[in-house]
């Protein structure tokens, strides 16, 4: 059973001003490609600072935010919202491949 | 010598796409070293056609009135490869979408864009737009007159235009020349349609304030009859009327639709023709020399007229049913005889609407070479087109194009869908389109069925912005978002078709992801069920109405 | 706010009468500056413009555009010939657009504005619209160098 429905885990996420891909800010202020890296707020005021801390890092990357997770029994998080689901694990069908003449 | 029979860049254009690019490249650089915010910098590169969704930078190319020769194709293979993930999406509005894209690497890509005459500017941003036309302009058998002369001419008045780069908000324009309407000028901000009058005279009509969006509108005719020599004369003065009046307190009520929704089309028309008066014998007007030296251009290849019936033609149809589908559904007459148009679809069963491998690209440029005078179009409806076809080359550019993948006999049929990126790529979409769209075509994958289901056009959108044409979709289906769970709203009843321009009329409540399929299925079978002889679905709707439709529906869901 | 005029890189002095708000001006025409808002009629200027020396033009917001339309209609239509200043939200990027629209003196607090200033005519060496700044645009030059072609091939 997944804990906390009601999103009160948040993590800190923006798109890195170099390049654009998803990032997640760490417990040591880095911002990392890996969701399962991200520093989790596990209340409100906890997440108030990680969203400070993400502002105050964002040099590298664009408007940073707060995203509402889940975390199952094995510690493993999961964004709540099928957007930053899709944000955090990529498209949902698999795009046509680059020498692909035809569409598998 | 130009590689094309259309507009080729000359050294003015050359030039200011370069000095362009050298623009971008230094206020990317500022951007990168932090002395400018996001918030400066973000309509910079929107007016660069850069977007950040998602996952990525998305670059929004411009492939003006829809017209790319080979070369320009397989640049854009090229780019695809060497600066995106080797693919790109044709859009409803003849750009071509990169949809992985960095931004400390969006410069080069610019840059390599320029050395085949291409570029993104005003892909974005509130500004005037990419000019779109008909798909078949030149070919068709229909036409009145090229349209794309007229686009260029627009193309470049618009193109860093000093007093219209700051519009209340975005501004599309479209431009067709043939009575039967296939640029959709009814749903642009101003839609421009060339016709002849009882003195034999072409002109413009003038429409304005079409669109889809949030709300949707069909234009309204702010000219009845435009001499052509004064078109920029009068696009300045609608703009400027636009600019000063067009509303600036709400981002869902900036459109030009909304301004002449509120004050009306006669007060429009009073506005614009007052300045109008004081611009036309301006430097604006056109004089024969400048409509020349841009008409050269577009000088059509050099067809003579060819035999019509082909036995090989003849023999293929019966030997390959596939083939003989096809050459109902993706062929259509051009204006020489023993010639075609052909369209690509790039809509084989169960892929993404628009999308095309680097490796495709380049198969459409090397047919188009062996077999289309070099030249490709790229439609509203997201498909590629060759338009220059001999009728005895058909079996050869079928055999080509099936290797390809894109030779399904599905042009305007039921899997023929319109659809936007939607929530997999698009950081303003509700719900997925793509999935959706992949679902439907998997599920009326027969041909046989296709073509006996008939003319049917399917428009999927993510959101209200509407830039999957949802709202003149025969069927239309818009993605909305209820509590974090995706459902799809059904509407029925859209058309583009000139003359019968007409806004969907939504169905009922929205339905889940899971039973978009069988909705659809259940609108299809009441159709088949209930259509006259020679109706398509679309006729058999405005006969016997919403009702019969809507309680099957509701049945099956 | 720093003022900016073409020619120097480095701020001007801003020591001119104070311009008037456009209604306030209208009542006695005291003085020789004016400041619109960027919903003002500028029409209503018509009868006043010889007595005017600075037009101040306002940009709410960058992104707001109407006084392009503004200053165009003064300096094309009416043939305001005194000094129009670009105040608000005016950055260094819009300069090529001010510039055309007929534009000549900039307030702006933005870092780099008088060296991007210097060179903001010569960013573009091609205009394809006939505006007051009176560059030949590049229709026209194409249609001079076909003559000379066509004159050459006789």
């Amino acid at each position: 059973m997944a804990k906390n429905l009601s999103g009160d885990l948040q993590v800190a996420s923006a798109n890195r001003l170099a390049d654009g891909m998803v990032v997640f800010l760490d417990a040591a202020g880095q911002w990392t490609e890996r969701l399962d890296r991200a520093d989790i707020a596990r209340n409100k005021q906890v997440a108030d600072i990680l969203l400070e801390r993400a502002r105050a890092e964002s040099f590298t990357v664009v408007d940073p935010f707060l995203v509402a997770v889940i975390e199952d029994e094995e510690g493993r998080i999961e964004p709540l919202s099928l957007r930053e689901k899709i944000r955090a694990s990529g498209l949902t069908f698999a795009a046509i491949a680059a020498e692909a003449v035809r569409y598998a | 010598m130009p590689d094309a029979h259309f507009y080729s860049y000359d050294d003015f254009d050359r030039r200011l796409v370069a000095e362009r690019v050298e623009q971008f490249r230094d206020q990317v650089r500022r951007r990168l070293a932090g002395e400018l915010t996001e918030d400066q910098f973000k309509p910079l590169r929107l007016t660069n056609g850069l977007y950040l969704q998602l996952h990525a930078y998305m670059l929004r190319i411009a492939i003006p009135y829809g017209t790319l020769s080979s070369r320009q194709l397989r640049k854009l293979a090229e780019i695809s490869r060497k600066y995106d993930r080797g693919y790109g999406h044709f859009t409803t509005r003849q750009n071509l979408q990169l949809h992985w894209i960095k931004l400390e690497q969006a410069p080069d890509a610019i840059a390599a864009l320029a050395e085949v005459d291409m570029h993104s500017i005003q892909t974005s941003g509130n500004c005037v737009r990419n000019t779109t036309a008909d798909h078949f302009a030149g070919a068709a058998a229909d036409e009145i007159e090229d349209p794309r002369v007229w686009c260029e001419i627009v193309r470049q008045w618009s193109t860093l235009h000093p007093e219209f780069s700051f519009l209340p908000r975005k501004f599309k324009i479209a431009i067709t020349g043939s009575p039967n309407d296939r640029a959709a000028v009814r749903v642009h901000d101003i839609g421009l349609r060339l016709w002849r009058n009882d003195r034999g005279e072409v002109g413009f009509e003038v429409i304005v304030g079409g669109g889809l969006g949030r709300t949707p509108m069909i234009g309204k005719t702010l000219r009845e009859f435009l001499p052509k020599d004064e078109m920029l004369a009068y696009l300045e003065a609608a703009l400027r009327v636009y600019n000063r009046y067009g509303r600036r307190d709400n981002l869902f009520k900036a459109r030009i639709k909304i301004l002449v929704h509120e004050i009306g089309v006669e007060k429009m028309r009073e506005e614009v023709e007052a300045e109008y008066e004081s611009m036309k014998d301006s430097a604006l007007k056109l004089s024969p020399d400048t409509i020349e030296a841009i008409a050269q251009h577009f000088a059509p290849p050099p067809l003579r007229p060819k035999r019509t019936l082909v036995p090989e033609v003849e023999a293929l149809k019966l030997e390959d049913r596939n083939f003989a589908l096809w050459l109902k559904s993706n062929v259509a007459p051009h204006r020489v005889a023993g010639h075609a148009i052909v369209t690509a679809s790039l809509k084989p069963a169960g892929a993404p609407p628009g999308d095309a491998s680097a490796a495709q690209m380049e198969g459409v440029a090397d047919i188009a070479d062996a077999y289309s005078y070099s030249e490709i179009r790229v439609s509203h409806e997201q498909n590629l087109v060759l338009p220059h076809v001999a009728v005895e080359d058909l079996p050869a550019v079928y055999r080509a194009l099936d290797k390809l993948g894109f030779a399904e006999a599905n042009i305007g049929k039921i899997t023929d869908i319109i659809a936007c990126p939607g929530l997999d790529y698009c950081a303003l979409a509700n719900a997925r389109s793509i999935p959706v769209a992949q679902r439907i075509s998997n599920h009326f994958a027969a041909l046989a069925r296709q073509h006996d289901i008939g003319d049917l056009k399917i428009k999927i959108s993510g959101c209200i912005n509407a830039c999957g044409h949802h709202h003149v979709g025969h069927i239309g289906i818009l993605g909305v978002d209820k509590n974090g769970v995706e459902l799809y709203q059904i509407s029925l009843g859209g058309d583009v078709d000139f003359g019968h321009t007409a806004l969907g009329t939504i169905l009922g409540p929205a339905v889940p992801a899971e039973k978009v399929v069988e909705a659809v299925d259940a609108l299809v079978t009441t159709y088949l069920e209930a259509r006259a002889e020679g109706e398509r679905f679309v006729d058999t709707y405005r006969r016997i109405g919403a009702q019969p439709f809507k309680d099957r529906v509701y049945a099956t869901v | 706010m720093p003022l900016f005029r073409e020619g120097a890189a480095t701020p001007i002095a801003n020591d001119g009468p104070a311009p008037v708000p456009l209604a306030d001006w209208l009542q006695d025409r005291h003085g020789a500056a004016v400041a619109l808002a960027n919903t003002d009629d500028v029409n209503c200027l018509q009868p006043h413009l010889a007595d005017l020396s600075l037009i101040v033009l306002h940009f709410p917001k960058f992104s707001d555009g109407r006084a392009y339309s503004q200053a165009r209609i003064l300096r094309e239509r009416m043939g305001y010939g005194g000094e129009m200043r670009a105040t608000g939200g005016v950055l260094q990027d819009q300069l090529p657009f001010l510039l055309r629209c007929g534009f000549d003196s900039f307030e702006s607090d933005q870092k780099g504005f008088g060296e991007a200033l210097m060179r903001a005519r010569t960013l573009f060496s091609v205009v394809y619209q006939p505006t007051e700044d009176g560059r030949p645009t590049a229709s026209q030059l194409r249609l001079v160098s076909r003559r000379i072609m066509a004159t050459a091939a006789e």
